[in-house]
């Protein structure tokens, strides 16, 4: 029975950096309306700088984290600024063509700068846990789960109870009548993406305690978090904790209980994509 | 003017008909940190060849690629050397998986290969029939044959017996598993657990909950340097009780030996820094010159002897005709940081290099690798945690 219970906590944790991840994709495709393709590549940017301070300056990766946050924004919005706003208004195959092509760049601009070797950080509290009788919770993963849950609410309390906030919904749901009145939608854009990218700079700061940094490393929890946005609904900050949850929790559960699970988790979220677009299109034809 | 032109003109007939030999590695991906440190190892080797006087009277060329750690890039790479930059040896080679993919086109193409990693047996049956492929690196086999003796030891002298295993689910990890087992079970072991994991991933949270109701004496994991980390961090967070921790991923991530979570795991290696042998210190002493640091990474040997060894073929050959170089390479018997280099026929293959003896067992202890096994090469007692 306590395989069966740590199996559920391994996944409870687990889906808290499935959801750090998934809330700032899902704010770009809720308000921006884009899907970002290079996600994975702003996560790698925070994980790098994390690795960095920590290596050379001896910052604590946790305590790099508004640094991390703040400086991938800016990143987020420079890219802003200089290509997503040029293609909001073009068809979606260029937007993904676009972001497709910006994650190949920030990727390879990592391997010229940095090369292609797994960079680790090293912390004290990279070992810790807490035991619950024969049951353990890992310390990092409990910080990122912590992180996670504040942070979707802290998105929801700003976009719920703040102007800006409003004015994010309001531009999501029609941007022509947002500006006609008198929001300013390409500054909200810009702060949303901004926002979006920080947010996967925080993820990968965490990323870089728990596994390591590499230009690669962006890529599986990419993947992860569009699997995560599609069963939400796209743009559903809410659903994004509980989509984190039922992936992280599949994923252990699978690997704990089906033979050679271990070799089948990863395709525990394109099952998990397909059956929310069949039970979708099923509820839709009704 | 005139010199200027005539000093061109001398460096372009110089390296005109110079023997060139493309070198396909991970520079980046899973296995970048052995590729990073093998191209390394070519470089020093370069640099002390052409110092020597070159290959045939002229500088060697080498023509480096990076095979990204994947099968699907790693095919126009090696496609993109041997047809176009037209090179006449082909080195390097670390992933199995990689490997395997090149086998058709090394095949198609007759292409001559010294080939420095690849251990899974799929690569070796991929390449028994071709008569110019030379593997430096132990096979998969022989890589078991030694863990298999150094557990023995343990079974004796710490009463291990139950031991629990975590494999990746590619070509490196998979491909043996099977004979893995039954070898472990006729040793007299009991193995109490086999997953496999996606390398990369870093989720471990159930592979370590399920090895922990399964109580091994050893906690053996085949994957990448990728998987180090998160797992041993994953093992410390659960309090994992076992007697020992055995990785064999082909390279450790960087830095790793200076984080606490590393402490007493054990892995092996062909060479480590403080080898003895007197070709290991004029390794050491020529990396650190070129480098200014020392790497524990064994391919960076690996591929200094790999060049070395295939220059001294072409110019025993006195030509890059390649049956007179495979038969001069046949021949070699040299001295090297791993101990003496000849090639024999290993189960399928004819030119196999380094075998099972050729292996150190050792433990992260303190902030580095400390060779614990053999017992003759042993610097400190191996730390046991049961």
């Amino acid at each position: 029975m306590d395989l069966f219970f740590q199996t559920l906590l391994n996944g409870l944790l687990q889906s808290g950096i499935y959801a750090l991840v998934a809330s700032g994709l899902a704010l770009a495709v809720g308000v921006v309306g884009i899907v970002n393709f290079a996600h994975g590549e702003f996560l790698m940017i925070g994980a790098f700088l994390a690795w960095g301070l920590s290596t050379y300056l001896g910052v604590d990766p946790l305590l790099s984290l508004p640094l991390a946050a703040a400086s991938v924004f800016a990143v987020g919005a420079l890219t802003y600024r200089v290509s997503i706003r040029h293609v909001l208004l073009a068809p979606e195959l260029n937007q993904m063509l676009l972001t497709f092509g910006l994650g190949i760049l920030l990727q390879n601009l990592a391997l010229m700068l940095l090369g292609g070797n797994t960079r680790t950080v090293t912390t004290t509290y990279q070992g810790s846990s807490i035991s619950l009788g024969e049951l353990s919770v890992g310390g990092p993963k409990l910080i990122a789960f912590g992180f996670a849950v504040a942070i979707l609410a802290g998105l929801y309390a700003v976009l719920y109870r703040t102007t800006l906030g409003r004015q994010m919904r309001a531009v999501a749901q029609n941007r022509r009548g947002s500006q006609l009145i008198g929001i300013n939608v390409d500054r909200v854009y810009l702060i949303a993406f901004g926002v979006s990218c920080g947010l996967a700079a925080v993820a990968g700061v965490l990323v870089a305690v728990l596994l390591f940094a590499s230009p690669t490393v962006g890529l599986v929890f990419a993947l992860k978090a569009f699997a995560i946005i599609v069963m939400a609904g796209l743009g559903n900050l809410t659903g994004v904790l509980w989509a984190s949850v039922v992936l992280g929790v599949s994923e252990a559960l699978v690997q704990t209980y089906v033979p050679g699970g271990g070799g089948w988790s990863d395709a525990v979220f394109f099952l998990l994509i397909f059956a929310t677009l069949v039970f979708r299109s099923f509820r839709g034809a009704r | 003017m005139k010199k200027m032109l005539l000093t061109g003109v001398l460096l372009a007939l110089s390296s005109a008909g110079a023997v060139k030999v493309g070198v396909l590695l991970p520079l980046s991906g899973a296995s970048s940190v052995s590729g990073q440190a093998a191209r390394n190892g070519y470089l020093l080797a370069l640099d002390e060849i052409n110092k020597a006087g070159g290959v045939l009277g002229k500088p060697l060329e080498l023509e480096f690629a990076d095979d990204g750690s994947s099968p699907a890039k790693a095919v126009p790479e090696f496609v993109k050397l041997v047809t176009v930059d037209r090179v006449d040896f082909m080195a390097g080679g670390v992933s199995s998986a990689t490997s395997i993919a090149i086998s058709g086109p090394a095949k198609q193409y007759n292409t001559f290969m010294a080939w420095i990693g690849a251990a899974a047996v799929p690569v070796e049956d991929a390449f028994a029939d071709h008569r110019y492929f030379f593997h430096y690196h132990p096979w998969s086999y022989y890589n078991f044959e030694a863990i298999l003796g150094y557990f023995n030891t343990l079974k004796t002298q710490k009463k291990a017996r139950n031991i629990a295993i975590a494999y990746e689910d590619g070509p490196f990890g998979s491909a043996g598993i099977g004979d893995t087992v039954a070898a472990f079970k006729k040793a007299g072991f009991n193995v109490v657990m086999t997953e496999k994991f996606k390398t990369g991933s870093g989720n471990f949270g159930p592979l370590i909950s399920k090895a922990k109701a399964a109580r091994p004496d050893i906690f053996y994991w085949v994957g990448y340097d990728t998987d180090a980390l998160p797992l041993a961090t994953e093992i410390k967070q659960q309090n994992l009780q076992v007697g020992l921790v055995y990785g064999t991923p082909p390279s450790w991530p960087v830095g790793f030996e200076k984080n606490q979570l590393a402490d007493n795991i054990a892995g092996l290696s062909l060479w480590l820094p403080s080898s003895p042998q007197a070709e290991s210190r004029k390794f050491v002493a020529a990396y650190r010159k070129k480098f200014g640091n020392v790497t524990e990474e064994y391919f960076a040997p690996l591929a200094y002897v790999n060049l070395k060894t295939l220059a001294a073929a072409i110019n025993q050959a006195g030509g890059t005709d390649k049956d007179k170089v495979a038969a001069a390479l046949a021949g070699t018997n040299t001295p090297t940081p791993f101990g003496p280099l000849t090639f024999s026929k290993s189960n399928k293959t004819q030119y196999q290099g380094f075998k099972a003896g050729n292996w150190l067992h050792f433990q992260f202890q303190g902030e580095g690798r400390v060779p614990v096994y053999p017992i003759k090469f042993a610097q400190k007692p191996m730390v046991w945690n049961k």
